[in-house]
């Protein structure tokens, strides 16, 4: 072989460095990362323009920054009510769901009873069934407890939708767990309840996270489900049926969805940012189960 | 502390027996090892003691109190799991605390019991370690550590060992040991299949098979005298040879000599890899030609193959250094065990001097 040949192939190879390789990478993952935001800047760029400016500005920088469309949110849309509203609905909800899946996964993941893969299939067949057609029976369902206008009946609704892929999760991880962990923990004395909190419980921390993010968001970002069952009563809206009330039938009102939305998402970013570390463990956990 | 016994003790898993009408009284203070292969039955007679699994027929007795309806934490037990099944969320002194505290103790009393376990096994550094930051024999010490502050009665060993490296199995094995003549009066089941865990550490081992105890004694005892084929093959390394008697003759056709009221009934002679000595050329009962050396340092056994082409082993001095390949005769002396037909030991049976003929 020649040496411009050997030459050429050793250049060719120094090119594409590790070191190099990895920047071209982040560069393209940068580049897709962009896109992606692209849209959540705008709208935070947008809620600090005042409504004359949105459409007149092509930049992302306001010219004449302002709070109003932020105050007008707040205070006249009833925003404030809505974020409470909101709030109230998504606490609630994360900590039933959790708490029920979690209890129900423990009995489904780690005993035996007759006629457990039957409750299983019937519970994964109830994964296919779309959320509109629960709908109307749910709504009844709740008009005849007597809580269909209220925040309580929400959000026992808002509890329902995801839970039993969320028990499904803690039924795996808790499969995993050595049966020994238990025994020993019956050794020492300690009842079924003690067992499930101290011991059970903590170990499953990262599916723990995983179901209060997923509920969280699921909860905090619902439409449908609140859309319907406050219908007759706007005081008891949350934030994402609430936003939807700036939009009118001849006119929107821009600057006051962005600077709602805006309100509206800044909660959801902050826990997962919070939990953002536990929250892929979990995932990554649950693909393993 | 307290003995334990069982009494016509079955337990079946469906339709099937695995543990069959076992008894066993183990004294006060005594260290009992149920030894067998894997299958036998012996981890799970353990659990039955604990009370983690139910037991089918037949009464346990703990201390005199019959257990059978207890819950596990009722029964005055302790047990040491194989994996240590140590809370991995919970510190070192959590993990050993845990139960207590869950019972309402007073935090001050189980942190001075705590402490006192830690002195004895000498992990007092540890306390506010993680479990994933322990080795293995850590491990296990804490494992023990959390037996100790529960201040059982009995404490029940799961193979405690059989998830270390060889050498620090012998070293906590040492510590068992010791931990059992410190903690004086303390009653210990032990479960192995390992035997010789069972005879370095028994006071009495329960020689367990599909379920049903072949025989219990002292280590000494089942070496010397075992009740069947069984036991004497299971107890001793190297394994003992035995050798098939068809009436009264050698595999190989030559006419095997007895004597006593029983020599007639002999199916198999059974003898250990020291029974066996070099005899000159004609006079050996078993000639042999070598297969494989094992050099342990402290003694050779020599693997050979007999003339119908069995494998047996002898035991050499280390400076022996036989070659491979190389030919021998033996002659049997020492001790030599005599089984009938159903492999059961036979007494009053003796090899006749010249024992060996040509066959007829």
């Amino acid at each position: 072989m020649s040496d411009t040949a050997v030459a050429s192939s050793r250049s060719q190879k120094v090119f594409l460095t590790p070191r190099r390789k990895r920047q071209i990478t982040s560069i393209i993952l940068a580049g897709i990362c962009a896109v992606w935001v692209y849209p959540l800047i705008w709208m935070i760029a947008a809620s600090f323009k005042p409504n004359s400016e949105l459409f007149s500005n092509q930049s992302m920088i306001p010219i004449d920054p302002t709070l109003e469309n932020y105050i007008r949110a707040w205070t006249e849309a009833n925003l404030q009510r809505y974020f409470f509203n909101t709030l109230f609905v998504t606490v609630g909800s994360v900590v039933i769901t959790t708490l029920a899946a979690a209890l129900a996964g423990y009995v489904l993941g780690r005993r035996a009873f007759p006629g457990k893969w039957v409750l299983m299939g019937l519970m994964v067949f109830t994964l296919f069934i779309p959320q509109g057609y629960t709908i109307i029976p749910i709504f009844q369902l709740l008009t005849n407890l007597g809580i269909g206008q209220s925040l309580w009946g929400l959000m026992l609704a808002t509890c329902g939708h995801n839970i039993v892929i969320f028990m499904l999760l803690f039924a795996g991880y808790f499969t995993q767990i050595p049966k020994e962990l238990e025994e020993a923990s019956r050794m020492d004395g300690v009842g079924p309840v003690k067992t499930f909190w101290y011991v059970m419980l903590p170990l499953a921390k990262p599916i723990v996270v995983t179901v209060v993010v997923m509920q969280a968001l699921m909860a905090w970002n619902d439409f449908l489900l609140p859309l319907v069952i406050t219908l007759a009563n706007p005081a008891m809206r949350t934030l994402s049926v609430g936003i939807y009330s700036f939009k009118g039938e001849h006119f929107v009102d821009w600057g006051g969805m962005t600077a709602s939305s805006t309100i509206a998402i800044v909660p959801i970013v902050l826990l997962f940012l919070f939990l953002q570390r536990y929250f892929i463990d979990g995932l990554a956990g649950a693909v393993k189960g | 502390m307290s003995g334990v016994t069982l009494r016509n003790v079955k337990k079946n898993f469906g339709s099937v027996e695995v543990i069959r009408d076992v008894d066993i009284t183990i004294e006060e203070g005594e260290f009992c090892v149920f030894v067998g292969p894997s299958g036998c039955g012996k981890s799970t007679l353990l659990r039955m003691i604990a009370g983690l699994e139910e037991t089918t027929s037949g009464t346990i007795e703990i201390g005199g109190r019959i257990v059978n309806d207890l819950n596990p934490s009722q029964r005055g037990t302790a047990m040491v799991f194989q994996t240590y099944a140590l809370y991995p969320h919970m510190t070192v002194e959590r993990n050993m605390g845990f139960g207590l505290l869950m019972n309402g103790v007073s935090k001050s009393l189980v942190k001075e019991k705590v402490a006192k376990a830690a002195r004895i096994l000498q992990i007092e550094k540890l306390l506010d370690r993680k479990p994933k930051q322990l080795s293995g024999g850590q491990r296990q010490r804490v494992a023990i550590g959390r037996a100790i502050v529960r201040d059982p009665e009995v404490f029940l060993f799961d193979e405690p060992l059989s998830n270390l490296d060889a050498e620090l199995r012998v070293a906590t094995r040492l510590e068992i040991a010791k931990l059992h003549s410190q903690l004086r009066g303390a009653t210990m089941v032990y479960v192995t299949h390992d035997q010789v865990e069972a005879m370095t550490l028994a006071d009495k081992i329960v020689v367990l098979r599909d379920g049903r105890v072949e025989q219990v004694g002292a280590p000494m005892d089942l070496y010397n005298n075992p009740a069947n084929v069984f036991v004497a093959g299971f107890i001793g390394s190297p394994k003992m040879n035995f050798v098939d008697v068809n009436h009264g003759q050698l595999p190989d056709g030559r006419v095997l000599r007895l004597d006593g009221p029983n020599a007639a009934s002999v199916a198999t002679i059974g003898f250990r890899s020291d029974s066996l000595k070099p005899a000159d050329q004609g006079n050996g009962m078993i000639s042999a030609k070598v297969s494989v050396v094992e050099r342990l340092g402290d003694a050779e056994y020599v693997h050979f193959q007999t003339p119908w082409e069995q494998e047996l082993v002898a035991r050499f001095p280390p400076e022996a250094e036989v070659g491979l390949d190389a030919t021998f005769e033996f002659e049997l002396s020492g001790k030599i065990h005599f089984f009938d037909a159903n492999g059961r030991a036979l007494a009053n049976v003796m090899l006749a001097s010249g024992a060996v003929a040509k066959p007829v």
